[in-house]
């Protein structure tokens, strides 16, 4: 069936897709959004169930070769040594993410500039700061202005989540070694916010928000979209962005709910299906003018994938104060005081510290950072020593691109409906590498320094694949770039990617926000050309 | 003959008032949740075939404990898979619960009460002149 043409199409309803459908909402544009996976109603997410631990190992896991769901994709992770995670529904992985929202520094757009390596951003962050202010009042941000480490930003739409017992331990810890730490910026309400409840500190966020504190898309910018006319259209998974014989975008293919291919014709088409979904697009929709894939003429489509190395440092504490299972998981408080190069420490680059709690009994002992805890005799005291009594400092550093980092098609593997699945390669780079090294030995101090009698670290968490960046990246060169500044594709004037692909560099800290400020402009860029 | 109980008793062994994991009577509980997960279904499976007819309920506890940690280097996938489910279906009772402090039950809608942010304990931090790298 063809449907009737669309002024504008987007692929994917994740973070991305709803920013930028809400921001082209009120453009007077027909606007149609094809998404793989369904609605979920916040009342059916784990947390509702008593059996929210196993739910949360299995139907609801991070990981989609896991949960292994009609609309999830597999992903071919085997010379990978980072799994990569996220969600296919309305919301995309914002039902997963545990919604800190730290924003890219100034210096993180000029790497290049600053420090001789990889590249510079065609934008900064002034083109980009009025948007992360519009989506902090959007996603509903809880914060505290005045943080030394980054440029001075608006008052926060909401106070900061409170620290908890376990957060002030450890910002004593890092008072006492004169080392910066801050609040965490937090897309989770800490009181009521634009009609949705505050956070009641039930405490594992990365499950879905059953009362809807978290902000993911389907609670914050969807309805917004939605109310304003744009058509979401859910169970349809995209296998080919159409072109003509000019090689520019005409629409797309996919395959609905009950498996029969559908068209929708569209003028413009939008990418926003994450830093694996959108390569692999590009790859499958092969034609004349495109023979390696669309908008791939650089050939860097699919490559420079950085996901953000990751250590986990747990600190355990016995000094009798409340368990550290109650709270957000993610969402305390960060540390910038390694963001920066410095030559000294043997390895360009940084990392931030984030404080992440600990949780329920069942993932405790399956080993939520760490290994599991051991069976047998020893199995009682390390699983005492672990809840409700530790602290974990996660060490999120700068990935640097490297070309042979990629997302290709797999030979052999196909989703539900026979279409290639992506294969992720992945190394970790020995300055990456150095960078955690440096990062557990600090980490080690901050902890021992909060009072932790032991300390224990994973210098690389391999399940730490959240952030999926660089596979189509910006630039102003189209030999060494997939997208201009606004996202649109050198090759294919109509075609626009908005989602974490188009990162030039990773720099330290969560990318959501950045990429939903990037989607934001996007859709600017995008009414401009619709109506000069 | 080889009992899930009875390997169950040696991942996790009794403690205070609590027998083991298998003595608790957690092995149909195990066997309930494998089957509501294709992956841990097969895992589960593999596990028996493979341990079965090595084990003995005869052995010295030392020797069952000798083969499981043969499993485990061998076929370290099924059976941290295993592992897994006991432990899923070990926390997920209320007698433990009650024993380690566990609210147990669904924790939403009820959740934890939340104080408000203390911005107190900023004293420190604040006094820092700004040092983010100008670009
Ligand atoms: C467990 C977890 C925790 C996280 N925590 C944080 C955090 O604290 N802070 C932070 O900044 N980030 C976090 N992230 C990352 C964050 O979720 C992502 O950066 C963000 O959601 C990416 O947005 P996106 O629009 O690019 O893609 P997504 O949100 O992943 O959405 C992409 C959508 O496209 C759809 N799609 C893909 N292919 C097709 C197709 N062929 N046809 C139709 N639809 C398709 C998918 O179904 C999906 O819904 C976390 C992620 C996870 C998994
Ligand atoms: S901790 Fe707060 S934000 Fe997270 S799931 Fe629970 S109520 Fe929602």
């Amino acid at each position: 069936m063809t449907h009737d043409r669309a002024d504008i199409l987007i692929i994917g309803a994740g973070a991305s897709g709803a920013a930028v459908a809400w921001r082209l909402s009120d453009a007077g544009l027909r606007i149609v959004c094809l998404e793989q996976g369904r609605w979920h109603k916040p009342g059916e997410y784990s947390t509702s169930f008593p059996d929210w631990e196993f739910r949360g190992a299995t139907s609801f896991s991070f990981n989609p070769n896991v949960r292994a769901l009609p609309e999830d994709y597999p992903v071919d992770d085997t010379a990978s040594d980072v799994t990569p995670l996220m969600f296919n529904a309305v919301g995309g992985s914002t039902v997963h993410w545990t919604a800190h929202a730290p924003r890219f520094h100034p210096s993180d757009f000029r790497v290049r500039s600053q420090d001789g390596v990889a590249d510079d951003w065609p934008l900064s962050y002034v083109d980009l700061e009025a948007y992360y202010d519009l989506n902090d009042q959007w996603m509903g941000c809880s914060g505290t202005a005045g943080d030394p480490a980054n440029p001075p930003r608006a008052p926060r739409p909401m106070p900061s989540l409170p620290l908890g017992p376990d957060g002030e331990r450890l910002a004593r810890g890092f008072d006492s070694l004169g080392w910066h730490w801050w609040p965490s910026d937090s897309y989770i309400n800490s009181v009521p916010y634009r009609g949705r409840e505050a956070c009641n500190n039930c405490g594992p966020n990365g499950l879905g928000c059953t009362v809807q504190a978290k902000a993911s898309t389907d609670v914050t910018y969807w309805p917004a979209a939605i109310a304003n006319g744009v058509e979401l259209r859910t169970g349809a998974r995209v296998f080919e962005v159409t072109t003509d014989s000019s090689g520019r975008a005409t629409g797309a293919r996919y395959f609905d709910a009950a498996g029969t291919v559908q068209s929708q014709p569209a003028r413009l088409v939008v990418l926003a299906a994450n830093g694996i979904g959108t390569p692999r697009l590009l790859l499958l929709s092969t034609s004349e003018r495109h023979p390696n894939g669309l908008a791939n003429s650089s050939g860097l489509v699919g490559r420079n994938l950085m996901f953000h190395p990751c250590a986990a440092i747990t600190g355990f504490f016995d000094d009798g104060s409340d368990p550290t299972w109650r709270g957000p998981l993610g969402n305390i408080l960060l540390s910038q005081e390694f963001y920066e190069t410095d030559s000294t420490r043997g390895f360009v680059r940084g990392y931030t510290f984030q404080m992440n709690r600990s949780t329920g009994p069942a993932r405790t002992a399956l080993g939520f950072a760490m290994a599991p805890v051991a069976w047998g005799e020893r199995h009682h005291a390390d699983f005492a020593m672990r809840f409700g009594n530790s602290t974990t400092v996660i060490a999120l550093g700068e990935d640097l691109p490297e070309e042979h980092n990629r997302v290709e098609l797999s030979a052999s593997l196909t989703d539900s409906n026979g279409i290639a699945a992506p294969k992720v390669s992945y190394r970790l780079s020995k300055n990456s590498a150095r960078m955690m090294a440096h990062a557990c030995r600090q980490a080690e101090k901050v902890l021992n320094a909060a009072g932790a009698h032991t300390v224990k670290a994973t210098p690389q968490l391999r399940p730490s694949g959240w952030h999926l960046m660089g596979t189509a990246r910006m630039g102003d060169d189209p030999r060494r770039s997939v997208v201009d500044h606004s996202g649109r594709a050198h090759d294919v004037d109509n075609l626009y990617v908005v989602d974490g692909s188009v990162f030039v560099t990773g720099a330290s800290v969560n990318p959501t926000p950045t990429l939903q400020a990037i989607a934001l402009r996007a859709a600017d860029h995008i009414r401009k050309a619709q109506h000069p | 003959m080889m009992t899930l109980s009875a390997v169950m008793d040696r991942l996790v062994p009794p403690i205070d008032d609590l027998p083991g994991a298998g003595t608790m009577g957690l092995a149909p509980e195990v066997e309930s949740l494998a089957r509501r997960h294709a992956p841990y279904q097969r895992a589960l499976a593999t596990f028996i075939e493979k341990l079965a007819p090595k084990w003995s309920a005869d052995l010295p506890a030392s020797q069952q404990d000798a083969l499981l940690r043969d499993l485990e280097a061998a076929d370290g996938a099924a059976f941290t898979a295993v592992l897994e489910l006991v432990y899923l279906a070990y926390y997920g009772d209320p007698r433990v619960h009650r024993r380690v402090g566990w609210r147990g039950g669904a924790l939403q809608p009820e959740g934890f009460p939340l104080a408000p942010f203390d911005p107190e304990i900023l004293q420190t931090t604040r006094q820092r002149k700004p040092f983010w790298r100008q670009a």
